[in-house]
C-alpha cells in the first residue's frame, strides 16, 4: 500500500521532471523513485495489514510479490537509456511515468482482496499498455499493435468485469475471503449451488488468461510483442504477466479452492494446448522478438501448470518462475536492443536471428549474457531456470498432473531447440559485427543480471527459503 | 399499468438492440444504439437503480453514443467527394463462427439466469433499499467511506488515460 501511494506520487513527479530541460535526470530519478518504493515495501516484511476497509492485503505473500515486479521494472529502466537520443520524438518523462503508473496497477493486482481493486488494477495495467505499445508514433506495426491490443483487451476486461458481476450475483460478495467462503458452505451443502457462479468463473478465468496470453487467447502476443517498442515488449513480457499470474493464483486458491474439481479441468487442457502451440509455433520464427513472444507464452503455459496443480508450494513456484523469467528475458532483449540498433536492414533494426551473427567475436559480454538469459529460459541446469521448471514440475508432479507433465518435458526439449538459435548464431556463424559501445549502467545491469541469473542456478535455496 | 410500461420498454430494448445487428448502415446503427441505451436506462429505473440509469443516459448517451456519431462524422469522407451517397456500411465475415459464438454465449447467459439464485435476492437485501426515495445517498456514503480506496485509486487510471491520450494525439514537431 506503501508502495503504492509512493509511486502514484513519483509518477506524478515525473511529470514534473520532463519541464526541465535536462533530459538526463529523468532516469536515474526514476530509478531512485523505484528503489524507494522497493524499500518501502520490503518494510512492510512480516506484517499483515488490511486496507481501507479489506481493500487490499499487505503480507509477505504481496510482498514477495511486489519486489519480483519492481525488481524487474528496476531492470528494464535501467536497460531504458534515457529512450534514446531523440530529442524531437521521444518523451521519456511521460514514458517514465506511465511505466510508474502501470506498477501501481500490477501492485494492486498482487494484493487486492476485493475484486474491485482487482478490476482497476488490470485497468490501470492494460491501459498504460495500450499507450507504451503505440508509443513510436511513426511506426506502422506499432500503431496497428496498439490498436489490435486495445480493442482485444477492452473485450478481455469486459468478460472479466461480467464473470465479475455474475460471481457478485452468486455469492454476494465482491471480497475474495467472502467468495471463498461462500463457495466453500455451497460444497458442504449448506447453501444453494447455482450454475451463475460456474459461469462467472469461467468468465473471470477467460479474461485473466486472455492478459497473460494463455492459448487459446493469445492471438494478440506475437503481433503486440513485435509491434511494441522492444523495451516496452520486455516490461510488458514481465511485469504484466507476474502481476496476472499473481492475480489468478490468489483468485483461485483463495476464493474459487472449494470448486477446484470443476475448474481444473478447465485449466490442465488450456495449459496443455498453450504449451504445445506456443513451443511449436515458435520453431519456425525467423525473428527473434517474435520467438520471445511465442516463448513467453509457452512460460504462461508452464506458470500456469503450477496454478493447476493448486499444492501449497505454488505460490513460491510461482515466484522463483517469474523472478527467473525475468530476468533472463530482461537480459534477452537488453542485448537484442543493443544488437538490432547496430546492425540496420532497410532503415529498420534487423531483428531477425541473422542479426547475432558472430557476436561473440567482438562481444564477448554481450554474447555471454545473451548465452545465459537463453540457456535460463531453456532451463539447462545451473541456471535459474531450471530450478523455476523443476519446482513447477515437481507441484505438479505432487498432483498428478501427468498429462500436462508428459507434455511440457516434451515440450522444454522442443524449446532448446529455438532458443539455442541466437545462441548458435553468436558463437558459431561468421559475421561481421563491431565492438558496440555500451554505457556503464547498461553493462552494469547485464553483468548483474547474468550474474543473478547464474547464482540462482547454482543456489536457489537463496531466494526459494525466502518465497 | 407498471408490467405493460415495463414490456413496452424491453420491447424497445430489445428491438432496438435487433436493429443495431440487422442494419449495414453504422449511423442508423447508431441511432438505434441510443433507443437502445434509453431503454436499458429505463429498466435500470424501474428496478430500483435511478443512480445506475442516471449513470447510463449521461455515459453512454450523453458520452460514448456522441462520440461514436462524432467519429463516424469525421471519418466519412471518401463518400462525400465521390458525390455518392453518404454512408458507412459494414459487411460481414465469419458469419458462421460469429453466429455460434454469440449464440452459444447468449444460449449459456440465458441458462445461467433462467437458473440463478441471485444471493441479494433471497437475502432481501432489496426490502430495505426500496422504502428509501433514492439510492444515491447510500451510493454517496459507501463511496466516501467503505469504496473510498476504489474511488481515490480511479483517478491513477484516469491520470493515465490523460496522459496517454495527449501523448497520443499529439504531433511531434
Amino acid at each position: 500500500m506503501n508502495s503504492i501511494i509512493a509511486l502514484s506520487l513519483f509518477g506524478i513527479a515525473n511529470l514534473f521532471l520532463g519541464f526541465l530541460n535536462n533530459r538526463k535526470i529523468l532516469m536515474p530519478a526514476t530509478l531512485a523513485f523505484i528503489l524507494f518504493a522497493l524499500g518501502l515495501n520490503l518494510a512492510d516484511w512480516n506484517t499483515e495489514v488490511l486496507w481501507f476497509n479489506n481493500m487490499l492485503r499487505t503480507n509477505n505473500l504481496s510482498v514477495n510479490f511486489t519486489t519480483v515486479i519492481l525488481v524487474a521494472t528496476l531492470l528494464v529502466v535501467a536497460i531504458s537509456r534515457g529512450f534514446g537520443d531523440d530529442e524531437e520524438h521521444s518523451h521519456p518523462a511521460e514514458y517514465y511515468a506511465i511505466m510508474l503508473f502501470s506498477v501501481v496497477g500490477a501492485i494492486m493486482m498482487v494484493t487486492f482482496e476485493n475484486l474491485l481493486m482487482l478490476f482497476i488494477g488490470l485497468e490501470i495495467l492494460s491501459v498504460s499498455m495500450y499507450v507504451l505499445t503505440g508509443s513510436d508514433k511513426r511506426n506502422l506495426r506499432s500503431n496497428e499493435a496498439a490498436l489490435k491490443y486495445f480493442l482485444m483487451g477492452a473485450f478481455a476486461t469486459g468478460i472479466l468485469l461480467f464473470g465479475v458481476a455474475l460471481v457478485y450475483g452468486a455469492t454476494g460478495s465482491f471480497s475474495i475471503y467472502g467468495i471463498g467462503n461462500f463457495v466453500t458452505e455451497n460444497r458442504m451443502g449448506q447453501s444453494e449451488i447455482t450454475p451463475m457462479l460456474y459461469v462467472g468463473i469461467l468468465l473471470i478465468i477467460i479474461g485473466l488468461l486472455f492478459k497473460v496470453s494463455a492459448a487459446p487467447f493469445h492471438f494478440w502476443t506475437p503481433d503486440v510483442y513485435e509491434g511494441a517498442p522492444t523495451i516496452f515488449t520486455a516490461f510488458m513480457s514481465t511485469v504484466v504477466k507476474t502481476a496476472g499470474f499473481a492475480a489468478l493464483y490468489r483468485l483461485l486458491s483463495v476464493s474459487f479452492v472449494g470448486e477446484y474439481g470443476k475448474w481444473v479441468y478447465l485449466l490442465y487442457f488450456l495449459c496443455a494446448a498453450t504449451l504445445i502451440i506456443a513451443n511449436i509455433t515458435a520453431v519456425y520464427q525467423q525473428s527473434f522478438k517474435r520467438m520471445m513472444a511465442f516463448s513467453s507464452i509457452s512460460h504462461a503455459g508452464y506458470l500456469l501448470m503450477t496454478v493447476t496443480s493448486n499444492q501449497a508450494t505454488t505460490q513460491s513456484s510461482i515466484l522463483f518462475y517469474s523472478l527467473a523469467y525475468s530476468i533472463a528475458t530482461v537480459t534477452a532483449f537488453a542485448v537484442m536492443i543493443l544488437v538490432s540498433e547496430n546492425k540496420t536492414s532497410n532503415g529498420k533494426p534487423d531483428e531477425s536471428f541473422d542479426a547475432f551473427k558472430g557476436l561473440a567475436k567482438n562481444n564477448p559480454l554481450l554474447a555471454f549474457a545473451l548465452a545465459v538469459s537463453m540457456l535460463s529460459l531453456a532451463g539447462i541446469p545451473l541456471t535459474a531456470g531450471f530450478w523455476g521448471k523443476f519446482f513447477i514440475f515437481s507441484d505438479a508432479f505432487k498432483r498428478g498432473l501427468i498429462l500436462d507433465l508428459i507434455v511440457a518435458v516434451l515440450m522444454s526439449a522442443v524449446g532448446v531447440y529455438y532458443y539455442f538459435k541466437p545462441i548458435i548464431a553468436s558463437y558459431m556463424k561468421e559475421g561481421n559485427i563491431q565492438e558496440i559501445t555500451i554505457k556503464p549502467i547498461y553493462k552494469l545491469t547485464l553483468i548483474i543480471t547474468t550474474i543473478l541469473t547464474i547464482l540462482l542456478g547454482l543456489m536457489p535455496d537463496l531466494v526459494k527459503s525466502i518465497f | 399499468m407498471l408490467n405493460i410500461i415495463l414490456i413496452a420498454f424491453c420491447i424497445l430494448t430489445v428491438g432496438s438492440a435487433l436493429w443495431v445487428l440487422w442494419t449495414k448502415n453504422v449511423l442508423h446503427a447508431a441511432f438505434a444504439l441510443l433507443l437502445t441505451f434509453l431503454g436499458v436506462a429505463a429498466l435500470y429505473v424501474m428496478a430500483g437503480a435511478d443512480f445506475l440509469g442516471i449513470t447510463q443516459i449521461l455515459v453512454y448517451v450523453g458520452g460514448i453514443l456522441v462520440l461514436l456519431i462524432f467519429g463516424i462524422m469525421l471519418t466519412n469522407q471518401a463518400g462525400n467527394k465521390e458525390g455518392g451517397k453518404n454512408m458507412i456500411l459494414t459487411e460481414n465475415l465469419n458469419r458462421f463462427w460469429g453466429i455460434l459464438i454469440a449464440g452459444g454465449f447468449f444460449g449459456l447467459l440465458f441458462y445461467t439466469f433462467t437458473q440463478a439464485g441471485f444471493q441479494e435476492v433471497e437475502q432481501q437485501h432489496f426490502g430495505e433499499i426500496s422504502n428509501h426515495s433514492s439510492t444515491i445517498q447510500i451510493t454517496g456514503i459507501q463511496l466516501m467511506t467503505d469504496y473510498v480506496l476504489p474511488f481515490e485509486i480511479v483517478g491513477v487510471l484516469l491520470m493515465i488515460a490523460l496522459v496517454g491520450a495527449s501523448f497520443l494525439a499529439s504531433k511531434n514537431e
